[in-house]
């Protein structure tokens, strides 16, 4: 599949569920501070899905909500793919995805070769009302800004790696 | 939840876990792995190492009635379908079906026709993700493949690369069509009371045609693959037939006149686990024929014929427990009303022997014939002259009061009631989602199978997967099923002793 942008922002969550929306509310935030190699799109999907949208980037930042109860609500965690089987209590958003990498390595796909996920420790995303609890909505921008810096290493990096091409 | 509130809820939880643990021998499956949305099993041990009782239990999503009140019900169809991501055209279908209801509208019947295609285009999608990845691997790869080839990756490795290519490539093009149609696959915005927002231009359609010759051909292809790898061992034949995955319900699905299944429109039937029409009735009669049991240890609500009556989780013509979903809409009607999955519905009740029949594990293969009508069904309505036809919207002008919709989401019979004040205001809201339907005849699944597939406290990968199977075969979704609370429900924490006794409870 032939994509214009080389690096994709995936927000995944559901913005009818409080805290679990912050994903899509990050997005929209560095939408608007990101030239066109980058393509930000939201979605509610898990699983399969992810390998439709995913396909075709080179690099791809995953932004989420995640309940581990292990760090207060507000926190930035990072991790790789390759982390996903250590944690504890993942959203149901990542049920899948190192399936879908691994899917995507044996049909010869062409795939993301970078993937970062951010996540944000929310509370209680299981009910529906829209807004964030006080400690998400104050941690907000400290995410953008945590996506925009990776999203900035890697315009360098894919500058370099043009310029040895 | 108040910060101290949680704290002390916290503690509690872990007093009661510790005393859970101490107390009882305890096997969790957790998370189920390949559910979309967590669930969780507690089989309990007794002294023996006999299974006393198993627990199937979900995370709520709690207070969509709360929400929706006060909001206009024409934003129904875009809000429900934003419940969860694994439905949504089903959502959105129910939603606007109910629209037409509360507005008292016949859409013309161009824009039912784009609105069937549509949903039959998701259907194809939606069984094909169940079959090949999230419970094929229970039957392509095996039953007793090691956990970590239970899975997609099993899956591509039994069938082939070429074969994962073309899931993967076919389920992207009935989706690319479900969106040119109704926008994002996620947030479809296709339905309008009385008819829908766009038709198919008639230069676009020869590709869709071609997709829909291209969808049969795939459907008719994993039928293949589905007998040559299922049928053909007569192991598997034994598992899916054997005592304990199998259960005699009532069974519920959508007809058309002629009693054949449909996915979008017809009358609710309900026929007895021998088989007689129990009850064939319009959506807005749901209330008369389905109540709501409440159990203490779950906040899913457990649906049941009112007219046979709650007996506990039980079998059989004198309990009211009944099914839906693939194999409940197979034995629910008389037929398919396309000739490709007539021919796979005989075949299916040839093999058999019986109607209606009890397996639960058959639904996987219930799930292949509907992919069948899915797709020839796509094909009619590609192919009917009127499918290009712009007449697409009548306007509605009554005056809202009550609407009721229903439809058949891949995982069952869905409901939408909506009630209004004369502005089309929201006043109240009652969804029954497929998943609920199922509910209590898939607790009754997992605690047989436990019970029939674990034995002095010996316990073996195999043996919890086939525990799994048991409601894998549902499809069940959990992410809506536990929607149907108030925003401040009671939350109940308990812990059950051998005789039954509470050893803990944690109330709020």
């Amino acid at each position: 599949m032939e994509r214009r942008a080389h690096t994709l922002v995936l927000a995944l969550g559901n913005d009818l569920l409080g805290d679990d929306g912050v994903g899509l509310e990050a997005a929209r935030r560095i939408a608007g501070q990101v030239d066109d190699s980058v393509d930000v799109v939201e979605t509610g999907e898990a699983g399969l899905a992810l390998l439709e949208l995913l396909e075709g980037y080179e690099r791809a930042l995953l932004i989420d909500s995640v309940v581990t109860g292990r760090y207060p609500p507000g926190t930035v965690l990072e991790f790789s793919p390759q982390d996903f089987r250590r944690v504890i209590a993942p959203s149901p958003h990542y049920a899948g995805l190192p399936e879908v990498l691994e899917m995507a390595h044996r049909l010869n796909l062409a795939f993301p070769q970078h993937i970062r996920i951010l996540a944000m420790e929310v509370q209680d995303p299981y009910e529906f009302r829209t807004g964030f609890s006080e400690p998400v909505q104050e941690a907000l921008p400290a995410l953008v800004q945590r996506a925009l810096t990776i999203l900035s290493r890697w315009a360098h990096q894919q500058g370099v790696e043009k310029m040895m091409l | 939840m108040d910060e101290s509130i949680q704290t002390v809820w916290n503690e509690a939880q872990t007093r009661a876990n510790e005393a859970y643990y101490t107390q009882r021998r305890r096997i969790t499956v957790d998370p189920i792995t390949r559910l979309e949305g967590h669930g969780k099993i507690d089989i309990f041990l007794n002294e023996q190492g006999e299974v006393e009782r198993a627990y199937f239990q979900v995370p709520e999503l709690r207070g969509f009635e709360v929400f929706s009140l006060g909001r206009p019900a024409e934003d129904m169809p875009q809000i429900t379908s934003r419940i969860c991501g694994v439905c949504p055209t089903a959502h959105h279908m129910a939603g606007t079906k109910a629209l037409d209801d509360l507005y008292r509208v016949e859409p013309p019947s161009p824009a039912k026709k784009i609105r069937e295609l549509v949903y039959n285009t998701f259907m194809l999608e939606d069984h094909a993700l169940h079959v090949y990845v999230l419970g094929g691997p229970d039957f392509i790869v095996g039953p007793d493949a090691p956990p970590g080839m239970r899975n997609v990756l099993g899956v591509i490795q039994t069938v082939g690369v070429d074969i994962g290519k073309r899931v993967i490539s076919t389920r992207r093009r009935l989706r690319e069509f479900i969106a040119y149609l109704g926008g994002k696959v996620v947030h479809p915005v296709l339905g309008l009371p009385g008819g829908v927002a766009k038709g198919i231009a008639p230069e676009d359609l020869p590709q869709f045609q071609q997709l829909a010759k291209d969808g049969l051909e795939f459907a008719l292809f994993t039928l293949q693959v589905f007998k040559d790898v299922v049928l053909k061992n007569p192991a598997y034949l034994d598992l899916i037939t054997s005592d304990t995955y199998t259960h005699r319900t009532y069974y519920m699905g959508l007809v058309d006149e002629a009693n054949r299944v449909n996915f979008y429109d017809g009358k609710i039937r309900v026929v007895t686990p021998e088989g007689r029409e129990y009850a064939r009735f319009p959506a807005q009669a749901y209330l008369d024929y389905i109540a709501e049991h409440v159990e203490p240890w779950s906040y899913v609500k457990f649906c049941y014929l009112k007219g046979v009556g709650w007996k506990g989780f039980a079998d059989g013509a004198d309990s009211g427990i009944y099914s839906v979903a693939p194999l409940a809409r197979l034995n629910a009607s008389e037929g398919m009303a396309t000739p490709e999955a007539q021919k796979a519905y005989e075949e299916f009740y040839n093999t058999f022997g019986q109607k209606p029949v009890h397996h639960t594990l058959a639904n996987h293969w219930a799930r292949v014939i509907e992919m069948v009508y899915a797709a020839e069904r796509i094909n009619e309505l590609l192919n009917d002259p009127e499918i290009t036809s712009q007449n697409l919207r009548v306007i509605p002008t009554a005056t809202p009061t009550v609407g009721v919709g229903v439809v058949e989401a891949p995982r069952g019979t869905l409901f939408h009631h909506y009630e209004t004040d004369e502005d089309g205001i929201l006043r109240k809201v009652n969804l029954i989602v497929a998943t609920q339907n199922n509910s209590a005849r898939m607790a009754m699944s997992v605690e047989k199978a436990a019970k029939g597939l674990i034995h002095g406290g010996e316990v073996s990968e195999g043996l919890l997967n086939k525990v799994e199977m048991a409601f894998r075969a549902y499809d069940p979704c959990h992410a809506c099923a536990t929607h149907s609370l108030p925003g401040q429900m009671p939350l109940v924490l308990t812990v059950y002793g051998a005789h039954g006794e509470v050893l803990h409870q944690q109330k709020r």
